[in-house]
């Protein structure tokens, strides 16, 4: 609390107390006129109890002085004025300005006393309930809310848990931008071990950082904001939360909370470092892929190659396999992208059916070995997509058709309308697709066990189309009515009418 | 072009690729320079002018869209540009800045070879005139704007024979979105691919027998419009 709040509380106390004097003083002054009393001034010990009781020592001395002034000027001689003429009278308002005075400090400090009773009592329930809470605890999550709860109880401010796995990351992130410069480097030496607990003085709010276990640093920081204090009960909170956070790392330890949080850490680097790895590998991969395959063409076409059918086809070969690598590559980087949220589509108007025919362009020769059909609308709506990412897409989902079903047999390219939707599908009479791999097909590395030792991939194919479909507000639906019977992978992509027409083109 | 075997000019740091390039472009009847380094290539280019130049962009010494710029400064030879996937932004900014045309690494020969001959082509038939550009069916009089498919007269409104000649005189090379926008409805209009597709749209219900099934006006997504010759739809089916 601010110094300017505490003024301002004791002046509404004071304020207080003069009205109950004043009240007193009527009372009084009407039972003087109609009984003829003429020793009033002890009823205004009742103000000044009163005001010592409910407002504190300032508004109970300031009734005390008023009642001292108005008891001389109505009730002692001479009446109506502030003048007193007997010695003995003088002596009397002297003490019930000592008597006034003793009370209203007796009232104020039992007062003080009961609250301070009453709150230990509040403190001894809630520490009660906390432990009970932490016994009960089965997660490292249950015993990081309970912490932020009752610690948040306690103080009647902010609580922010740090770093401590997945629970408390949530806070991190949506607190961070509440917390000042200071407040953060704070943060970030406990963190780091530098220091185990400190205050901050976050401009008049006083902050007590420290960590969750002093001897485990995976359990995390705590932040806690104790608002105007004064130091003495700094050092009571910070008592009290040192007990507070000894019994739930205590608990944490219990549930072996530490191997958990520091295996998560370990996964969260392994694929960290895996990304950064995957990413660097595949560019220095392509450059060979580039000088293999370049290679490869050239030799098919000269003269002592093309002439021997056996050398061809092994050129063939080369080319085939370096372009199947290059495609794997591409999606490892995709992938990749993916996952860093590096995808940021360039939206322009597109013809739905060029989507469909350059994928039949680039794919032509992956194709040739099955009957390809193509159904497409003529006048489709345009579509506002990225073409790039919604185009590899659909090569995505050709090529799997292409994979997954036997030669010969037909491949359908659709492009139709449906409601609000435009609808890329591709159709096949291939493996199809169970029950189970229905529910599964959408995950990342996710393979059909019926296709594991047969056909080779990675996994990752329609894992990135639809990745590359939603990032362009579309979705993509996988379909099949069983195992042997044939798929349709439909992308859908809803469209909006542009808001300008080219002018009419005239015929001079 | 002379009597003598065409130059080609590659500039690649890459020794593995020089070396492929090298062995294509010779099997295909070029005589062929290499650089090593985009200074290099800015210096042969000079001594010797070439009839055409393959420019890898990722060079160690200077970037290659300067090796374009400062080419384009004095030369207008066909240039094909050997650019890494996933970068459209980049392909449309170098096809802008005056490369004929470009490949995408990993690629295959015949896929280069056909890109550089529309590109050579073209520079042959704007320096001696040849009116008419014929692909398959469709054959194209600049002089006489006069557009036939199997012999028959196509009658075309004004943009999209604009459209068709600028896709024509380009034949077999990519065009992008912004130069066709920015020729037919100017400047103002550059990011209205939509006007593009509408027109495109009736253009191949004229020239194409499957307006649905283009095989003469294709897109290249993110980029822009290729008209095809036989030479260059080839490869992507046979290579």
């Amino acid at each position: 609390m601010t110094r300017f709040d505490r003024l301002q509380r004791e002046l509404r106390g004071s304020a207080i107390a003069l009205v109950m004097v004043g009240a007193a003083t009527l009372v009084v002054y009407v039972l003087a006129l109609s009984l003829d009393i003429r020793r009033g001034s002890a009823v205004y010990l009742l103000p000044v109890l009163l005001a010592g009781w409910h407002l504190g020592l300032v508004p109970a001395l300031v009734a005390a002085v008023a009642g001292v002034l108005l008891s001389g000027y109505f009730f002692f001689s001479p009446y109506y004025s502030f003048f007193i003429t007997r010695p003995n009278e003088i002596i009397i308002l002297v003490l019930f300005m000592v008597v006034a005075a003793v009370t209203s400090h007796l009232a104020s400090s039992m007062k003080k006393q009961t609250e301070i009773a009453r709150k230990r009592e509040k403190e001894t329930a809630d520490l009660y309930a906390f432990s009970r809470r932490l016994a009960s605890s089965s997660s490292a999550a249950d015993i990081y809310r309970a912490i932020e709860e009752h610690l948040a109880n306690l103080v009647q401010r902010k609580v922010v848990l740090f770093g401590a796995g997945a629970t408390a990351r949530r806070d991190v992130q949506s607190e961070a931008p509440a917390l000042s410069e200071r407040l953060h480097s704070a943060i970030a030496g406990v963190q780091e071990g530098r220091i185990p607990a400190t205050t901050v003085d976050d401009g008049g709010d006083v902050w007590l950082v420290r960590r969750v276990s002093q001897k485990n640093p995976d359990f995390g920081v705590i932040a806690i904001d104790l608002g105007s204090v004064p130091a003495d009960s700094v050092q009571q909170i910070r008592q009290h939360v040192d007990d507070v956070l000894a019994d739930a790392a205590a608990t944490l330890e219990r549930l072996d909370v530490a191997r958990a949080l520091g295996d998560a850490k370990m996964r969260s680097e392994t694929e960290l470092l895996r990304e950064a790895l995957i990413g660097s590998v595949s560019h220095e991969l392509r450059t060979p892929l580039a000088s293999i395959l370049g290679a490869a063409t050239v030799l098919s076409k000269s003269p002592a190659v093309a002439n021997d059918e056996r050398l061809a086809s092994l050129a063939a070969v080369v080319r085939d396999e370096s372009e199947r690598l290059n495609h794997d590559i591409q999606n490892l980087l995709d992938a990749t992208r993916i996952s860093r949220k590096q995808i940021n589509p360039h939206n322009e108007w597109i013809e739905p059916q060029d989507i469909v025919n350059s994928a039949l362009e680039r794919r032509r020769r992956h194709l040739s070995g099955h009957q390809v059909r193509l159904e497409v609308d003529s006048n489709l709506p345009l579509v506002y997509v990225d073409p790039v990412l919604v185009g590899q897409a659909f090569v995505q989902i050709v090529d799997n058709a292409a994979k997954y079903s036997p030669a010969a047999s037909p491949i359908t390219l659709a492009a139709k309308r449906n409601g609000s939707n435009v609808v890329l599908s591709v159709r096949d009479e291939g493996a199809g697709l169970t029950a189970e791999e229905s529910a599964q097909i959408y995950e990342r590395f996710f393979r059909g066990s019926r296709h594991l030792a047969t056909t080779s991939g990675s996994g990752l194919g329609l894992w990135i189309a639809q990745a590359f479909v939603s990032a362009n507000g579309g979705s993509i639906e996988a379909m099949s009515p069983g195992a042997g019977q044939g798929t349709t992978v439909a992308i859908y992509l809803p469209f909006v009418s542009p808001t300008t027409a080219p002018e009419a083109d005239s015929d001079d | 072009m002379t009597e003598a075997n065409p130059l080609a000019l590659i500039v690649d740091d890459e020794v593995q690729i020089r070396r492929f390039l090298r062995a294509g472009l010779e099997l295909d009847g070029f005589s062929v320079e290499e650089a090593e380094t985009g200074h290099e290539g800015l210096r042969l280019a000079t001594l010797s002018p070439p009839d055409l130049v393959i420019l890898d962009l990722g060079l160690p010494d200077m970037d290659g869209s300067e090796v374009l710029e400062r080419l384009r400064a004095w030369s207008s030879v066909p240039l094909i540009v050997l650019s890494v996937r996933s970068n459209e932004a980049e392909k449309v900014r170098l096809l802008e800045s005056g490369a004929d045309d470009y490949v995408v690494k990993p690629f295959g020969m015949a896929e280069l070879l056909a890109r550089a001959h529309a590109a050579m082509r073209r520079h042959v038939r704007v320096s001696a005139g040849e009116p008419v550009v014929r692909i398959g069916p469709l054959s194209i009089d600049l002089a006489a704007r006069i557009v036939t498919v199997d012999g028959a007269r196509v009658m075309l409104t004004p943009k999209e024979y604009r459209l068709l000649q600028l896709l024509a005189q380009h034949a077999g090379n990519v065009v992008t979105h912004q130069f066709l926008l920015k020729e037919i409805w100017g400047s103002p209009h550059l990011h209205d691919t939509h006007y593009l597709r509408i027109f495109i749209r009736k253009l191949r219900q004229k020239i194409e027998a499957d307006p649905t099934q283009p095989r003469i006006l294709l897109t290249e997504l993110g980029v822009g419009y290729r008209l095809v010759t036989p030479e260059t739809a080839a490869p992507a089916a046979a290579d």
